[in-house]
């Protein structure tokens, strides 16, 4: 066996090609690492956002809040079914909400955006316990005043605290305070008044949607017979932790599809690249392979080495990407969700897994690049090498 | 010989290496091409945009609609020739529910005067509006879902729950006339929408388009327009096609940055590998470069060998990055997108200015690369050349 000591000298003598093979496999797995993260910000953003044990109750016929429409007068029909969870005094805990788009000035780009506004009662606590208030303080209930979701917070125009912004005209709302909400799509969101919401878009006589909190995970099945059996009324009920998997498979099948196919293609360019270098390694280390050949070493072994070398060569290369991608981890995304047709914050997630799988990606890529060039320098003749 | 048939000959010295370069440029050519597609396509909506026409829709959300007798106003307006209206009815066959296609309520007699990116045949025409429940679809969207003439469609909208389902007869199916039309557009008659959904939705239209007689003014109508409003129950917001798009685009601005950077960043790939390659070959041939210098060639033509040859290499995969670009674009991804995803890339396919910019690049990027080792090249001394071993 070669000591590896041997290709770390190799590769650092020649300094400038070792770089620039690196500087290439390192952008590779920059990209890759990099788009792997935000598909995973997008799953966890929008997998947060649903609990199992909360379901909710869409119009047949819409795949979200904002195309649905429930008449107000059925509100207490569905919060009243079998399977809710009841509060100390017996009361369902559940409420419609109205979700609408509001068109608002993007800060520091030019153009404007949609951003989702959901109308809510007191129960939204009931339904997110997660949700807190970390600046302002809450909503008097029956006002205008608002409270903005933790990552739209100043992207805005209007929309930060003490800021207003016209809910319709001559109708200011006064962000009074900013939530977070466990990272979730709910931190893209701005939360108004139920009743204030459904005068200002006309929406009166009528909600988005409907969640209930279930007695337990398990009575969602009663919970859907109920709501489903009647068919005159038309109901789509979901758990709220599969309706935003389903919400979150276009955005993420996206960009874990642009991700991958883009890798690809680097790829095979960085692996191109270490291929040129690992065969231009062998040319012109052909005495030295003739030496180690005539000292004793096995074809394996030099093919091994060869190996190693350009493995050790895509690592670096890995390593130096895998790291800075991980400073993507400060950068905020946004962008339009294409289910809720808002824009949605979304944080580049960067997990153990996904660093290794780069790392893994990197060192394969060298493999792949290192194996022609390595079983070319295991055929080395050790007498034609030597004589030069 | 000239120097740069030299150059090229030095270009086949090591036809391994040449080989593996090009096709190394060959493949971020065409990731190059693939990603500027990419955001040409997007883009599609607003670079084809008619500048005569004009949208108007609710002036805080689109969700939100117009009383109808809106249309009356804008219709006499000075400078408006002619205007339409139309309801998002969010329409979704059960039988495919993954499937999402564009469903509008139109007002059958002039939509089809302020969308002529649209063709209907004339008999086709009087049949759909002879049929109060019938419908005009794409043929993308048509062939997808199997429906021919005379089908009847049963749809159901999360928005107007007011059936559970809406029966329509396919009558006909509209011809695509300019790229940026979608193919996948299921259009039905307003009227038939408004007889049948509670009195209290009645008479509300979700946005109005016009043709404005002359494009520079379409932007000056569309202000006047919204003061008019500005005074009623209602305010709106007007803005020409290209507006129109340009504002739907910024919610995705992220993602294009993100391409954009990531297109660069496939250049930059390139350039590394490429100078690699020459300068191992610049190494190699220090020797026969001082010789070169000995009987007396200058400097300057020493680094014309260099560049001529990266250039070659450069230029060579880039014309075969853009030879495979094109029937892996237009006959793979971009036709499955066309089909697929018709709403957000009606017009999948590669721009000429792009091939262009790609060969310009790469020619380009092959002199950069080059550029470090031709320098050193040139300035070696005879001695120090002739001496050095490889």
């Amino acid at each position: 066996m070669i000591p590896l000591q041997y290709n770390v000298r190799s590769l650092a003598v020649r300094k400038t090609t070792t770089v620039a093979t690196a500087l290439g496999i390192g952008l590779v797995v920059f990209v890759l690492s990099s788009s792997m993260m935000l598909a995973a910000g997008i799953k966890k953003t929008l997998g947060v956002s649903g609990r199992p044990d909360t379901a909710i109750v869409l119009r047949k016929g819409s795949d979200a809040e904002l195309g649905s429409t429930i008449d107000a007068a059925e509100v207490n029909r569905i919060l009243g079914a079998p399977g809710v969870l009841r509060d100390a005094r017996d009361k369902p805990v559940g409420a419609g909400e109205v979700v609408v788009v509001g068109a608002m000035e993007k800060l520091g780009a030019n153009g404007v955006t949609n951003v989702q506004l959901r109308g809510v009662t007191d129960a939204v606590k009931d339904l997110r316990p997660e949700m807190r208030i970390v600046e302002g303080r809450p909503a008097r209930p029956g006002s205008d005043e608002v409270l903005v979701g933790k990552r739209i917070k100043g992207r805005f125009k209007g929309v930060d605290l003490g800021q207003s912004f016209d809910l319709r005209k001559n109708r200011p709302a006064q962000v009074v305070g900013v939530f977070e909400a466990g990272g979730s799509s709910y931190e893209s969101e701005i939360w108004v008044d139920l009743d204030a919401l459904r005068a200002a878009y006309a929406r009166e006589g009528g909600v988005s949607s409907v969640r209930v909190r279930l007695a337990s995970a398990a009575s969602f099945d009663t919970f859907k017979a109920a709501m489903e059996g009647d068919k005159a009324y038309g109901y789509l009920t979901l758990r709220e932790s599969d309706y935003f998997e389903k919400q979150s498979e276009g955005t993420s099948l996206f960009i874990n599809a642009m991700g991958t196919l883009v890798s690809v293609f680097f790829a095979i360019g960085a692996m191109i690249g270490a291929m040129i270098t690992m065969y231009a390694a062998v040319a012109n280390r052909q005495r030295e392979i003739g030496t180690l050949r005539a000292l004793g070493f096995s074809r394996t072994s030099i093919l091994v080495s060869f190996l190693l070398e350009s493995v050790l060569l895509a690592l670096l290369g890995g390593a130096v990407g895998a790291g800075a991608s991980l400073a993507m981890g400060l950068v905020k995304f946004s962008m339009l969700n294409f289910a809720s047709w808002s824009e949605i914050v979304f944080a580049f997630e960067p997990t153990p897994r996904i660093i290794l799988t780069a790392l893994a990606f990197a060192g394969t890529m060298g493999l792949f690049g290192g194996f022609f060039p390595a079983v070319r320098a295991a055929r080395v003749s050790p007498i034609m090498a030597m004589r030069g | 010989m000239t120097l740069v048939g030299l150059a090229a000959r030095n270009v086949l010295r090591n036809k391994f290496r040449a080989a593996l370069t090009i096709l190394g440029v060959a493949v971020a050519v065409l990731t190059f091409m693939m990603l500027r597609t990419v955001v040409a396509a997007w883009n599609v909506g607003a670079d084809y945009a008619v500048k005569d026409r004009l949208f108007t829709r609710h002036k805080i959300t689109f969700v939100m609609t117009l009383p109808k007798r809106y249309i009356t106003d804008l219709r006499a307006a000075p400078h408006v020739k002619v205007a339409t209206f139309s309801n998002w009815f969010g329409g979704k066959d059960p039988r495919h529910d993954k499937e999402f296609f564009a469903t509008l309520a139109v007002d059958s007699p002039t939509y089809f005067q302020v969308f002529d990116e649209y063709a209907v045949q004339p008999d086709t025409m009087k049949a759909w509006l002879e049929d109060p429940q019938g419908a005009l679809v794409g043929d993308v969207l048509a062939k997808k879902l199997g429906w021919k003439v005379g089908d009847k469609v049963n749809l159901e909208s999360g928005i107007f729950a007011d059936k559970p389902e809406w029966e329509f007869h396919i009558t006909g199916f509209y011809e695509a006339k300019a790229k940026s039309a979608d193919r996948s557009t299921f259009l039905f008659h307003w009227e038939y929408l408004n007889k049948n959904i509670a009195t209290r939705r009645q008479d509300q239209i979700g946005w109005m388009a016009a043709r404005i007689d002359s494009p520079g003014r379409t932007a000056d109508v569309g202000l006047a327009l919204d003061k008019v409003f500005e005074e009623r129950e209602v305010q709106t917001l007007s803005q020409d096609e290209h507006a129109f798009q340009t504002s739907f685009l910024a919610g995705f601005s992220a993602v294009l940055a993100a391409i954009d950077i990531v297109s660069v960043v496939i250049l930059a790939i390139m350039m590394l590998v490429l100078g690699n390659t020459i300068a191992m070959g610049a190494r190699e041939r220090t020797n026969e470069y001082g010789v070169l210098k000995a009987i007396g060639f200058t400097g300057g033509h020493i680094a014309v060998f260099v560049l001529a040859e990266a250039m070659l290499i450069a230029l060579l995969g880039g014309l075969l990055g853009v030879a495979l670009a094109y029937p892996f674009v237009e006959k793979g991804i971009g036709r499955w997108l066309e089909e697929n995803m018709g709403g957000f890339f009606p017009y999948f396919r590669i721009d000429t200015s792009v091939t262009v910019l790609a060969l310009l690049l790469s020619l380009a990027l092959g002199a950069a690369a080059a550029a470090i080792p031709a320098i050193r090249a040139s300035r070696l001394r005879v001695v120090d050349a002739l001496r050095r071993v490889a």
